[in-house]
């Protein structure tokens, strides 16, 4: 059964086709890349999916229901039971330290456990960390604490939309690490981004182009680990 | 729940702490509306108190004079006094007027006790000083400028009465007998020896006289009558001055008792409007304090646009997001109104110092209530820009690029 659907999904910013017509099929467990030039709708797409924006027309399934016709509230919890978002630009709420802020994914979530959240910033390899506000963490640490909040909470999709956009090859290939571990336990990825290195080392690549899904192919060089 | 409660604690002290240079902006807003809020309201309370002890400083505010043609004896001024309460009462003075010539020239003379006089008559300007015992008088200024009188003169008072049998004068120092060569009839001439301490001004009448001890009086005129008038001051408002009346009308019928008008009408139409100027200015300062907090917080929160859209992203309804930052603004509203109470006291006892010289009374009570009034102030002031705060789209502002 696949965890999530676009069906004929659009998005309209006035005159402009930011996302037209999209398809997409993403089974449990699937690790998913999608490429296109900047202003190919890639983060429009990814809103919808997160939950975050509805689409000007078509339907978005997800575990068997239709969430566009959800209300806004069920929306926001169901995107927090379901989904773990990282993005580019971090977001770290800057007053928090590295394990206060995975804390607060728990909070809307359930509830804060302050050795899970130790243990999440472990698997990123930042337990050392953890007492460090966002402004004494390098710009790879700030997203190695995005991830340890983006799965705290077990979702079954991780959103990254550019998560490696902002970082040097070092911090990249770490990312890619975890994303490939998070893979091997059964996590669902969908990884949005203009990097083709990045885009290799995903199952499948999705190609955008000016709000057009242009192709959608299995990666042939894609290993499961090494 | 518990582990729930101690994150949110967690998160409101982290952003109030960890973003004291902003919060410190809001946090002085509040402080100086708080301040002037407690202030003005101490001030306010002690107002009545404190104009009446200075209008007090311009006289006496009842007269006892006694009620048919006779004095006020010891007694009775004694029961009339008994009808004020004594933290109201601030002081009273006796004076009795004789008539007597020095140097040939008639002068009223005026026995009074100079320990209390300053009570009823703060305004009196004496040059030199204040007759501190028996032979000494307080010379008024017209009488000293008559009589060629300047402070340290010595002068002698003299009172001539008729006397019908000379063994009534024994034991009578310094007095000479004198018969009128026509009439056949005795006088004495009783002479009292005086030094001039002080020369008094005031601008009105008691210019005229020549003040000296009750005894000196005594012993010049050989008699222990009563008092012609008594100056009584209370700190008290008109109301209750008009109570004390009727009190000591029906407790000494031989005293009659008046207000004298001038102070207490005035003072009763100052204090009206001055209360409602210190309400009006309350007033306009917590509307001010409020648009000042209101301003604050809009730009404190309009730069958590991000953060708030975060919040949202990972799951925050927008009701627990308003409850985090209505919090923060809650805390800064008790702090500023604790901080802000206490000066406010400081502030009020600083003006109180300077308009009324005398220290203001601490009341209790209006510390929670500006803490209250804080708490409320800010609380509102904060819901404004929340309110639209947390209506942001989280896709808009955690967009990349
Ligand atoms: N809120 C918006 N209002 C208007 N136009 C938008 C909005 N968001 C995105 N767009 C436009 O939609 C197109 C796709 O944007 P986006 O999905 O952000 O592209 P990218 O692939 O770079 O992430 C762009 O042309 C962008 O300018
Ligand atoms: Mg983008």
């Amino acid at each position: 059964m696949s965890l999530l659907e676009l069906k004929d999904v659009s998005k309209v910013y006035g005159e402009l086709h930011a996302l037209e017509k999209a398809n997409l099929k993403v089974d449990k467990g699937e690790w998913i890349a999608i490429m296109g030039p900047s202003g190919s709708g890639k983060s429009t797409m990814m809103n919808i999916i997160g939950c975050m924006d509805r689409p000007s027309s078509g339907q978005v399934i997800f575990d068997g229901r239709d969430i566009t016709k959800e209300s806004r509230k069920k929306l926001t919890e169901f995107h927090r039971d379901k989904i773990g978002l990282v993005f580019q630009q971090f977001h770290l709420i800057n007053y928090l330290n590295a394990v206060e802020n995975v804390m607060v994914a728990q909070y809307y979530h359930s509830m804060p456990d302050e050795k899970e959240a130790l243990e999440a910033l472990e698997r990123v390899g930042l337990k050392d960390r953890a007492r460090h506000l966002p402004s004494q963490l390098s710009g790879g640490e700030q997203q190695r604490v995005c991830i340890a909040r983006a799965l705290i909470n077990s979702p079954e999709l991780i959103l990254a939309d550019e998560p490696t956009g902002n970082l040097d090859e070092a911090n990249e290939n770490i990312v890619l690490d975890i994303f490939r571990q998070l893979h091997k336990e059964g996590t669902s990825l969908i990884v949005v981004t203009h990097d083709p290195e990045v885009g290799e080392v995903a199952q499948r690549i999705v190609r955008l182009d000016h709000g057009k899904i242009i192709s959608d192919k299995k990666n042939e060089s894609f290993s499961e680990g090494e | 729940m518990n582990k729930k409660r101690r994150m949110f604690v967690r998160m409101v002290t982290a952003s109030l702490v960890r973003r004291r240079s902003r919060m410190i902006v809001a946090l002085l807003a509040i402080i100086v509306g708080a301040t002037i809020l407690s202030g003005l309201g101490m001030i306010y309370f002690d107002v009545p108190r404190q104009m009446s002890a200075q209008f007090r400083s311009y006289g006496a505010n009842i007269i006892f004079t006694p009620s048919d043609d006779g004095y006020i004896d010891k007694d009775s001024l004694e029961k009339g006094i008994s009808c004020f309460s004594k933290e109201q009462l601030e002081g009273y003075t006796p004076y009795r007027y004789e008539n007597t010539s020095i140097h040939n020239i008639p002068v009223t003379l005026a026995g009074t006790d100079f320990s209390g006089v300053l009570k009823t008559s703060p305004y009196w300007h004496i040059n030199g000083s204040m007759p501190s015992s028996d032979g000494e008088a307080l010379i008024g200024a017209k009488a000293a400028e008559k009589l060629g009188i300047s402070v340290g003169d010595s002068i002698s008072a003299q009172n001539s009465f008729e006397v019908t049998d000379e063994t009534d004068l024994t034991g009578i120092p310094d007095y000479e007998i004198y018969t009128d060569p026509e009439t056949g009839e005795k006088y004495c001439d009783h002479m009292l020896e005086l030094k001039a301490a002080g020369i008094l001004e005031t601008g009105g009448s008691e210019e005229e006289y020549i003040y000296v001890t009750l005894a000196d009086i005594q012993s010049l005129t050989l008699s222990d009558r009563g008092y012609d008038i008594v100056e009584v001051s209370v700190a008290a408002m008109q109301d209750e001055l008009k109570d004390y009346l009727k009190q000591v009308g029906e407790k000494t019928p031989d005293i009659s008792a008046r207000l004298v008008k001038r102070v207490t009408a005035s003072e009763s139409t100052v204090l009206t409007k001055l209360e409602a100027l210190v309400l009006i200015v309350t007033i306009v300062v917590l509307a001010l304090t409020m648009i000042c907090v209101a301003t604050t917080m809009t730009a404190v929160i309009a730069e958590r646009r991000k953060e708030i859209g975060l919040r949202k992203a990972l799951g925050a309804q927008n009701s627990s997001i308003m409850a985090e930052f209505l919090s923060e603004g809650l805390v800064l509203g008790g702090v500023g109104g604790i901080a802000g109470s206490l000066l406010g006291f400081v502030f009020a006892d600083i003006v109180s110092m300077n308009v009324f010289s005398s220290p203001i009374t601490f009341r209790p009570l209006l510390l929670p209530i500006t803490i209250a009034a804080s708490v409320i102030v800010t609380g509102l002031a904060c819901m404004i820009p929340i309110k639209s705060a947390v209506e942001v789209d989280p896709a808009l502002v955690l967009k990349g690029e």
